[in-house]
């Protein structure tokens, strides 16, 4: 087993990847400090000018500001293999907690867009590649363009202001809803979401099955069963999707690590706290083990969903491991 | 919005410009998206030569909310100002922070990938690490980050755009140049006793312009894509300059009353980025890894 | 309340708004009326939801700057003294006060049968457990400096509070009611209250999800008129057009907008908007200390060279009023009262060749960029108007961060702020404008006649000999030029129309949740 995963690279690869979450700590780190203002100032603005030397050197102490940097990286380095993601003043919460509360959110938001995704982008993505060049292709092609052209807050605000206005519809209005206590009203309150978010995502996903179909359709064994008289839909359900899976996949895997971490505008005009929200407040707030520890949980889910692409291309497809 | 599905996936190939200019003729879909883009880009210089019908910023409160006419072609905002010079300018903007950035990236990221990959050995490792770290890194928070760090001017929003892009260059034009190296001639010429350097930049690098080419395209979209989002969160061009992120989001309290003033920088925004993907996606398919394409 | 006002924390896709407009469709209040006196009377009863654009970022009171935080509590803790609805003071957790004939001892008389929100009793005990610990350094509360001339608090009884005082203090009634200010029960600790506020107010604390909500009670125990609402929901909507969607859409029934684009857009027959002046003031801050500004006639180049009108109707579309350093209304100083009340170039041009510098000068400008709407604005038509006389003011526009820390560290030649505003005068100008103030090296103006005034103003008990005094020092600082003041704006509060009984306040306090209630 073990030597299996050795020459796999298995082994090779989850070293990178311990390297690079490393990394992206010290990035994150760094970064936090180089932003002008701490969490006194952010939390107290100007009236931070009024205190007295005591009174800013109590506040220090107070938010952990008063050790020496070094100290303040490795504290919470250590503190986060122990399982203790750090505390938020603001929320008067572990960030533990915190990210348990909005991960799941950003999670279900980023399945519910990648399922949209595929649902719009496979059927369009067939119906392009059933016949090249046609008008069927020039929709699904057009589909596609604006997918990709659309900025996902152009559409976001156009749909809410006019639905809300218009027609009264802004289930986001109301308190939000998690799944396991209100099915029904949270759904209600991701359709609008992860429809704009599914909308850019099935642009790359019509594109790769697109190709993915046109491809293995000119491959030998499919020209084969066409000509053994095997009708045309089943040829192309049963052996053109299921040979395009593997790109279909793979480019769903990255798409949907993308989707951790890149929701922040959606989630903001649609009022759904998941994670992006939580670290664009924490930077505002300058709450620094806030942002650490959520970026640093963003880049572990992103190089996890990497990892088990990888891994999955890897046993779906043998010819990658020669490589 | 995400990068990955902008990789450019195609043939290592040296290009020449007139080979170029067929790839950019000879397609419709190409054509198209370098008519688009040739309109916008001309618009583009005028507004940044000052060419335009009004002046961007002069606020003219009595002429505030007018519906499109002759004197003011897309109406006017919320101030009175001209929102078809706004929109000019802002396309302007927009361009120019997008063309830098990119050029950034593409040097930067194009050196770095044919360092790694003509030397392997640590170099590689290095870059190879900086790359997936810059990868993991949640991409509009890394250039929210870095555009709350320096004080904004639209050079530095682009800046933080170029470091967001760069490792995409990187991971790009490494692996080409991996089987480049082992060439023949390439072989060939590092055994006749011509320099390293000089051998990846004669006869290396001219063999992924294909790969850089195709790839500028498609960041210039993305870019673009990137700095309208990023100034829709505020984080963009500092005002006054207009931008067409800020200027979609300064205009949704007012759609109701004046849409004019959401539908037109929203509208060529799409079209902009639309023209760089067609753009993108011809020269895409005219080097495509499989010859195919070329429709 | 809060001075050094601030809006941040809102988010940053509220703080783009540049945008200020002038009319409006919707149904627009004269101030503080409240709503339409027709309507029938409000029931007892009902759950009112408030839209928010973010969490309040404490609940400790005593350290509560943020806009959202200090309102939202200032429904749950009392206070010694409180203000009514025209600023005036009036008794709060004190029933009534005697001043010694010296003005060196103060004598507060408590109100008996008050609890705190978790059943235990009010006594001076724990009047004495907050007002020390408010002094204490250690506690780091942001009002301590208004205890500066407490020198004791004691405790003859328990209904009975005695502060002894360095020097007369008329100025301590009004800066009593603030919630930084608020009393604590004497067993609480700050990280207990962090999670669960524990005061004496009209609403108790009900429950919190961060980032998403905040929910108040009623709390039937209040000591004064019970509120009629059942709860108040704080629901944090970080987008202002998604609040006002929400409110179109009846998911949320009152709202408050600093931009009035924002309210514009409101428009419903079901809401009505209130518009209300606010004590805040928008200001270009100078700093006598450094450079040409140290000369006076600099300074009042700087202020004849502006039209302070131009400023209000080009950063903010015409939405406020010309002001004076005082804003509180019982205070209020006469905005023309000053150097060039009205734009004089050529006045400008000769105050410039009095201070040598007839070619002008640069002026090294900071402002904040989304702290609030009009900042941006406001520098870039200060920059043209002071450009026709050769002052060369230069500006980028910085994050709040950046803009924070140049703002204490006084690192600015000129500043272009908003600035919060009290009720009563030394409370808001005695901590810029003393040589020993605690912001002074900011204010970056001191004066031993304006030391001299403000302690006049504070021995002072008779109300038209204060208002004399400060009349003094408003024109002694625009005699000066210490700082041009601009303009005043308004806040809209945009509610539906059976929510009756709420009124606004000039300091934006949301106090009157507790006489507001649903109609039928």
């Amino acid at each position: 087993m073990l030597d299996t995963l050795v020459h796999n690279g298995v082994v090779r690869r989850v070293a990178q990847s311990v390297f690079t979450l490393f990394g992206v700590a010290v990035v994150v780190f760094v970064v936090l400090r180089a932003i002008p203002g701490d969490q006194i100032t952010a939390n107290l603005g100007t009236e931070a000018a009024a205190l007295t030397p005591d009174q800013r050197a109590a506040l220090e102490s107070y938010y952990g500001l008063d050790q020496p940097l070094l100290t303040q990286f490795f504290g919470w380095l250590g503190n986060i293999l122990t399982g203790n993601l750090g505390f938020s003043a603001r929320a008067q919460t572990s960030v533990a907690d915190l990210t348990l509360q909005a991960l799941p959110v950003t999670f279900e938001l980023a399945v519910l867009s990648i399922l949209l995704a595929l649902v719009i982008g496979i059927p369009l993505g067939m119906l392009s590649a059933s016949r090249p060049n046609s008008a069927r292709d020039a929709t699904g092609q057009v589909v596609g363009l604006a997918g990709l052209s659309v900025p996902a807050f152009l559409l976001a605000t156009t749909l809410t202001s006019v639905l809300a206005s218009r027609f009264g519809f802004n289930p986001n209005g109301e308190p939000f809803a998690r799944f396991f206590d209100d099915p029904l009203l949270n759904l209600q309150q991701m359709l609008l979401p992860s429809l704009v978010l599914g909308f850019g995502v099935a642009a790359p996903i019509l594109r790769t099955t697109r190709t993915a179909v046109l491809e293995v359709a000119s491959d030998d064994f499919v020209r084969t069963a066409r000509a053994k008289g095997v009708p045309a839909r089943r040829l192309q359900i049963r052996h053109v999707l299921r040979n395009a899976l593997v790109p279909i996949a793979t480019m769903t895997g990255l798409q949907f690590g993308y989707l951790l971490g890149g929701a922040v505008v959606v989630e903001q005009i649609f009022s759904i706290p998941g994670i992006g929200r939580q670290v664009l407040l924490g930077i505002q707030q300058n709450e620094y083990a806030l942002v650490q520890s959520t970026v640093l949980v963003i880049a572990l889910a992103f190089v996890l969903v990497n990892l088990l692409t990888d891994l999955l291309y890897r046993i779906i497809d043998p010819r990658v491991r020669a490589a | 919005m995400t990068t990955t599905d902008q990789i450019a996936d195609v043939a290592p190939t040296r290009v020449s410009a007139r080979g170029l200019l067929r790839a950019l003729t000879r397609s419709r879909v190409t054509l198209a998206g370098l008519v688009i883009t040739g309109v916008l880009t001309i618009v583009a210089v005028l507004a940044l030569l000052g060419a335009l019908p009004h002046d961007p910023l002069v606020q003219d409160p009595p002429n505030r909310l007018l519906a499109p006419s002759a004197e003011y072609w897309f109406g006017t905002d919320q101030f009175g100002r001209d929102v078809f010079s706004r929109v000019a300018a802002g396309v302007g903007n927009s361009a120019r922070i997008a063309a830098v950035a990119v050029a950034i990236a593409a040097v930067i990221g194009t050196a770095a990938g044919l360092v790694a990959g003509f030397y392997r050995g640590f170099s590689d490792t290095a870059i190879g690490g900086v790359t997936n770290i810059l990868f993991a890194f949640p991409p509009l928070l890394l250039a929210l980050a870095l555009a709350s760090v320096f004080q904004r001017t639209w050079f530095t929003v682009a800046v933080a755009i170029a470091i967001v892009y760069t490792p995409i260059f990187v991971r790009v034009t490494r692996g080409p140049v991996l089987s480049l190296r082992e060439i023949d001639y390439v072989r060939a010429a590092v055994s006749t006793g011509q320099s390293r350097p000089a051998v990846m930049l004669k006869h290396v690098l001219p063999n992924i312009t294909s790969i850089i080419i195709v790839q500028v395209t498609l960041s210039l979209s993305w870019a673009v894509l990137t700095e309208a989002s990023l100034s829709f969160l505020g984080l963009g061009t500092p005002p006054p300059a207009p931008s067409l992120g800020s200027m979609i989001f300064e205009a949704r309290t007012l759609v109701t009353v004046a849409p004019w003033t959401m539908l037109a920088p929203g509208l060529v925004v799409v079209a902009l980025i639309a023209g760089l993907n067609l753009l993108g996606d011809g020269l895409r398919d005219r080097y495509d890894r499989r010859g195919r394409g070329a429709r | 309340m809060s001075n050094g006002l601030r809006m941040t924390a809102i988010g940053a896709v509220v703080a783009m708004s540049l945008a200020l407009a002038a009319c409006s469709d919707a149904p627009r209040d004269e101030a503080g009326s409240g709503g339409d006196a027709g309507a029938s009377e409000a029931q007892p009863g009902g759950d009112l939801v408030i839209g928010v654009t973010s969490d309040p970022d404490t609940l400790f009171p005593w350290r509560a700057t943020q806009f959202q935080a200090v309102h939202l509590l200032g429904n749950v803790y009392g206070t010694l003294t409180e203000l009514d609805e025209n600023l005036e003071v009036v008794p709060g957790l004190a029933e009534s006060w005697e001043v010694s004939p010296d003005g060196l001892t103060v004598t507060f008389q408590l109100r008996e049968d008050v609890t705190f929100a978790d059943g235990s009793a009010f006594d001076s005990e724990d009047v004495v457990f907050s007002l020390e610990s408010i002094r204490d350094e250690a506690t780091a509360a942001v009002a301590a400096s208004t205890l500066a001339r407490v020198t004791a608090v004691a405790a003859p009884d328990p209904s009975t509070v005695e502060l002894t005082l360095s020097t007369p203090d008329s100025g301590l009634f009004a800066n009593l009611a603030t919630v930084n200010l608020a009393i604590l029960s004497s067993d609480d600790t700050e990280e207990a209250l962090n999670t669960q506020p524990n005061g004496t107010g009209p609403f108790t604390f009900e429950a919190r999800v961060p980032n998403q909500s905040v929910t108040l009670a009623r709390n039937d125990a209040y000591w004064g008129e019970p509120a009629l609402l059942d709860t108040v929901e704080f629901r944090v909507i970080p987008d202002e057009s998604s609040i006002v969607s929400a409110m179109q859409s009846g998911n949320v029934q009152m709202a408050v907008f600093d931009d009035p684009l924002v309210a514009d857009t409101a428009t419903s027959p079901d809401l009505t908007v209130t518009e209300t002046p606010q004590l805040s003031y928008h200001v270009l801050q100078l700093n006598a200390r450094r450079g040409p500004l140290a000369d006076v006639n600099a300074r009042l180049a700087i202020q004849c060279a502006i039209d302070r009108q131009q400023v209000l109707d080009t950063a903010a579309l015409g939405e406020g009023e010309v002001t004076g350093p005082i804003t509180s209304p019982a205070y209020k100083s006469d905005p023309d009262a000053r150097p060039c009340p009205t734009r004089d170039l050529d006045r400008a041009r000769e105050y410039l060749a009095e201070a040598g510098l007839p070619d002008g000068f640069a002026l090294d400008t900071i402002v904040s960029q989304g702290e609030y709407a009009t900042s941006v604005n406001e520098a870039q038509n200060l920059q043209a108007q002071l450009a026709e006389v050769g002052i060369e003011l230069t500006f980028t526009p910085l994050e709040s961060g950046a803009y924070v820390d140049r703002w204490i560290a006084a690192d600015f030649d000129a500043a272009v702020a908003l600035n919060g505003g009290r009720p009563e005068p030394d409370g808001m100008y005695g901590r810029y404008f003393t040589s020993d103030g605690n912001l002074n090296q900011v204010a970056g103006y001191s004066s031993p006649e304006l030391d001299e005034l403000f302690a006049q103003g504070l021995q002072a008990t008779d109300e038209d000999e204060r208002k004399e005094i400060y009349d003094q020092v408003a024109r002694h600082l625009e005699d000066n030029a210490a700082w041009v003041w601009l303009f005043t704006s308004y806040t809209y509060t945009v509610t539906t129309n059976t929510l009756q009984g709420f009124v606004p306040m000039a300091n934006g306090s949301l106090q009157y949740l507790r006489t507001a209630g649903f109609t039928g």
